[in-house]
C-alpha cells in the first residue's frame, strides 16, 4: 500500500456517497458549462473571414427608418469600397407560419455577388438567381429544413411590408456562419411596394481590414447634415447592437451561473464534512500513529479535490460531448446556431470545479486540525 | 546500580475545565518506569489513569510538572515534533482496535510505516513478521470486518509493533474481547515485555488482567494510591 492507494479507499469507502457527489459536481458542472455557452451564443454573434470586411450603414435615426435609393450613387464613389448593395429586412411569415423562422432580404443580385465572399453556391446557380427578378437565393439549411427543391415556390406574407412574396428558388447557397437567410431582388420589393424609392441598409464592402474604419467615416460624412443621416458600423457592430436589444442577458446569465456555483460548493463542502465527520475518530487514530496535520489534510485535500475533478470531467466532458453533436441548430428551430463550447468554457468548468474541491477541504481539514487526539478518539466512542 | 528510568514522571499534574468547573485529573503523580516492565494502571472510572496514559503517549499535554521518556522531556516537543516521536517511540492499542475498516490486516500494520524511509519491499517484510508474531500471518489479507474481535487487537497490537517502539501503550485493550481473545492479546502483550524487552504500559479495570503485568498502580483521584 502506499499513500495515493489509502487516498482512494478512503475516498470510495461509501461509493454511494462518492457516486452522488461526482454526480451533483457533474451536473452542476455541465450547466454551469451550457449557461456560459448560451451567454457566449447570445453576446458574441458569429464571425466569418468577411465580417471584418462588411460595413452596414443604417438610418442615423433608427434601423426601422429607411434610407433613400438614391444615396448608392454616392456611396459607390467612397474610396476604399469594393461593392455595396441595397440590404433591406422584409420579415415575412413562410407559408402558413405564424413568426419569421428565417430572414428575408431585398438585395441587388449583382451588386450582392461582390459582399458574400465566403458563400459557396451548391445547387442551381447564381446566374438563374440574378437573371430573374422572381427567382430567391436560398441558404442551405433552410432549404434542408423545408424539404424544398430547385424551382419551388416559396410564398411569404409580410409583416414589416404590406405586401406578400412568391418568389422562385433558384440557387442554395452554404459556407456562411448563418446559412439561414433567403435573399431576392430589391427590384420586386420596390414594385410591390409602390416604387418608394427607399432601401432598409447599405451592405457595404471595404477594399481591406485596414481601411474599414476610413470607409465608415466617409460614409457618415458623406450624408452629414441631409435629411438622411447614416450610421455605418462593421456587420459585427450592427449584430451587437441587436444583442443590446435582449436587455442585460450577460447580467442574468451571470447570476444563473453564480447560483450554480454557489449551489455547488455548499454540496461539496457538505458533503465532504459529513465524510470527514464520520471519520474523526480515525484521523484522531492517524494522529496517534504520527500522522501530521498536514499530511491529514493533504489527505482530505486529494480526497475532495479527486471527487470534484471527477465530477468536473464528467460534468464538463459530457457537455462538451452533448453540445458538440446535438444538433442544436435543428432542435431550436435555428435560434442556436453553434453553441459552440470552447476551450475556454470548458477551462472555466473546470476551474471552478477544482476550486471547490479545494474550498471543501478547508472547513473539514481545520476541523481536524483544531482536533487533539483524545477529543478525536472520545468523540465517536 | 538501577538502569535509568525509561519513563520519568515528576510531579504531573493535569487540570482541565468542564464547563464552569475546573477539575483535576492528576494530582502530582511521580513514578519511574524501567525498560521492559509491564506496568498495569488501575483505578474506578475519572480516576486519571488513562489521562497518564495519554500524557506518556504524548497524546495529551500535562498542566504541569515533567513528563521524560528515554531521557526526552514530552512536554517541550512541537505538535510535528510529538508526531514523529510519537511515530517512532510509541505503540498505541485501544479499546475498541481503531483499525481503518476500508484497509486489509496487513494494510492497517503498514500504516505507521509510511511516515518512514522505508522502501515498499522492507514494509511488507515488517508487516509480516509482526502480523507473524501475533499469530495473523494468513489473516493479512482480510479487512476487519471479516475478523472477530480477537483477531482485531492482535492487529491492532501488530500496527503497534511494526515500527519497533520502545512502548507500547494500551488503553483497555480487553475491554471489548471474550475471555479466550482477552487471554490471548494479555499473553502477547506479557510476551513482548518478557522476551522482546518492550516497555508495555497498559490501563484495565480487570484485575485478571492485570494479573500479566510486573507492577501495579493505583490510582484515585488523580493521585497513586498504591
Amino acid at each position: 500500500m502506499n499513500l495515493p492507494t489509502f487516498i482512494l479507499k478512503n475516498a470510495l469507502r461509501n461509493r454511494r456517497r462518492a457516486l452522488l457527489t461526482v454526480l451533483s459536481v457533474g451536473i452542476s458542472c455541465a450547466l454551469l458549462v451550457t449557461l456560459l455557452t448560451l451567454q457566449r451564443e447570445l453576446t458574441v454573434p458569429p464571425e466569418s473571414a468577411g465580417a471584418s470586411l462588411r460595413i452596414i450603414a443604417r438610418n442615423k435615426v433608427s434601423l426601422a427608418q429607411p434610407l433613400p435609393a438614391k444615396q448608392l450613387a454616392v456611396i459607390e464613389r467612397i474610396p476604399g469600397i469594393v461593392a455595396v448593395s441595397p440590404f433591406t429586412f422584409f420579415g415575412g411569415n413562410f407559408r402558413d407560419e405564424t413568426v419569421t423562422s428565417f430572414a428575408q432580404f431585398a438585395v441587388d443580385p449583382r451588386r450582392f455577388q461582390g459582399l458574400l465572399v465566403e458563400a459557396r453556391v451548391i445547387e442551381g446557380s447564381y446566374e438563374d438567381f440574378a437573371k430573374d427578378r422572381l427567382a430567391c437565393l436560398v441558404g442551405a439549411d433552410t432549404f434542408e429544413r423545408y424539404g424544398l427543391k430547385i424551382g419551388d415556390r416559396m410564398k411569404f406574407t409580410g409583416t414589416f411590408y404590406p405586401v406578400d412574396l412568391d418568389l422562385k428558388i433558384a440557387a442554395v447557397f452554404n459556407g456562411t456562419v448563418d446559412d439561414r437567410g433567403l435573399f431576392f431582388h430589391h427590384k420586386l420589393l420596390d414594385e410591390l411596394s409602390g416604387d418608394p424609392g427607399t432601401v432598409g441598409t447599405w451592405y457595404i464592402r471595404a477594399a481591406s481590414p485596414e481601411v474599414a474604419n476610413d470607409v465608415i467615416a466617409r460614409v457618415n460624412a458623406a450624408f452629414e447634415n441631409t435629411a438622411a443621416e447614416v450610421r455605418a458600423e462593421t456587420e459585427r457592430a450592427f449584430q451587437l447592437g441587436f444583442v443590446s436589444m435582449l436587455g442585460n442577458v450577460k447580467m442574468l446569465v451571470l447570476l444563473i451561473s453564480g447560483a450554480v456555483v454557489f449551489t455547488l460548493s455548499l454540496v461539496t463542502i457538505s458533503t465532504m464534512s459529513m465524510a470527514i465527520r464520520e471519520r474523526f475518530r480515525e484521523l484522531a487514530v492517524l494522529k496517534a500513529l504520527g500522522f501530521q496535520r498536514r499530511e491529514l489534510f493533504a489527505f482530505i485535500l486529494a480526497e475532495s479535490f479527486g471527487l470534484a475533478a471527477l465530477g468536473a470531467l464528467l460534468g464538463v466532458g459530457g457537455a462538451w460531448a452533448l453540445w458538440t453533436h446535438l444538433d442544436l441548430q435543428k432542435l431550436t428551430n435555428g435560434f442556436l446556431i453553434y453553441f459552440e463550447v470552447t476551450p475556454r468554457i470548458m477551462a472555466w468548468g473546470a476551474a471552478v470545479a477544482a476550486i471547490m474541491g479545494v474550498v471543501a477541504a478547508l472547513p473539514p481539514s481545520w476541523q481536524t486540525a483544531r482536533m487533539s487526539v483524545t477529543e478525536g478518539l472520545k468523540t465517536l466512542d | 546500580m538501577a538502569a535509568d528510568p525509561i519513563v520519568s514522571i515528576r510531579d504531573l499534574s493535569k487540570v482541565y475545565r468542564q464547563g464552569e468547573i475546573q477539575v483535576t485529573a492528576l494530582n502530582n503523580v511521580s513514578i519511574d518506569i524501567q525498560t521492559g516492565e509491564f506496568v498495569v494502571l488501575m483505578g474506578p472510572s475519572g480516576s486519571g489513569k488513562s489521562t497518564l496514559l495519554h500524557i506518556i503517549a504524548g497524546i495529551d499535554r500535562a498542566s504541569s510538572g515533567s513528563v521524560l521518556v528515554q531521557g526526552i522531556n514530552v512536554a517541550n516537543l512541537t505538535e510535528s515534533q510529538l508526531a514523529d516521536w510519537r511515530n517512532q517511540n510509541v505503540g498505541f492499542v485501544f479499546q475498541s482496535f481503531n483499525l481503518i475498516p476500508v484497509l486489509t490486516a496487513a494494510e492497517n500494520v503498514e500504516l505507521p510505516l509510511l511516515l518512514t524511509a522505508l522502501g515498499r519491499a522492507e514494509r511488507r517484510r515488517q508487516v509480516a513478521l509482526a502480523l507473524d508474531l501475533v499469530g495473523l500471518a494468513d489473516r493479512g489479507h482480510h479487512r476487519p470486518d471479516q475478523m472477530s474481535g480477537g483477531q482485531q487487537q492482535r492487529v491492532a497490537i501488530a500496527r503497534a509493533l511494526v515500527t519497533d517502539p520502545t512502548l507500547i501503550v494500551a488503553d483497555e485493550p480487553t475491554g471489548n474481547l471474550d475471555a479466550k481473545s482477552a487471554t490471548d492479546v494479555l499473553s502477547i502483550l506479557q510476551a513482548l515485555s518478557r522476551d522482546s524487552r518492550k516497555t508495555v504500559i497498559m490501563v484495565t479495570h480487570d484485575p485478571k488482567a492485570a494479573g500479566y503485568g510486573t507492577r501495579s498502580l493505583h490510582l484515585e483521584k488523580g493521585e497513586i494510591v498504591a
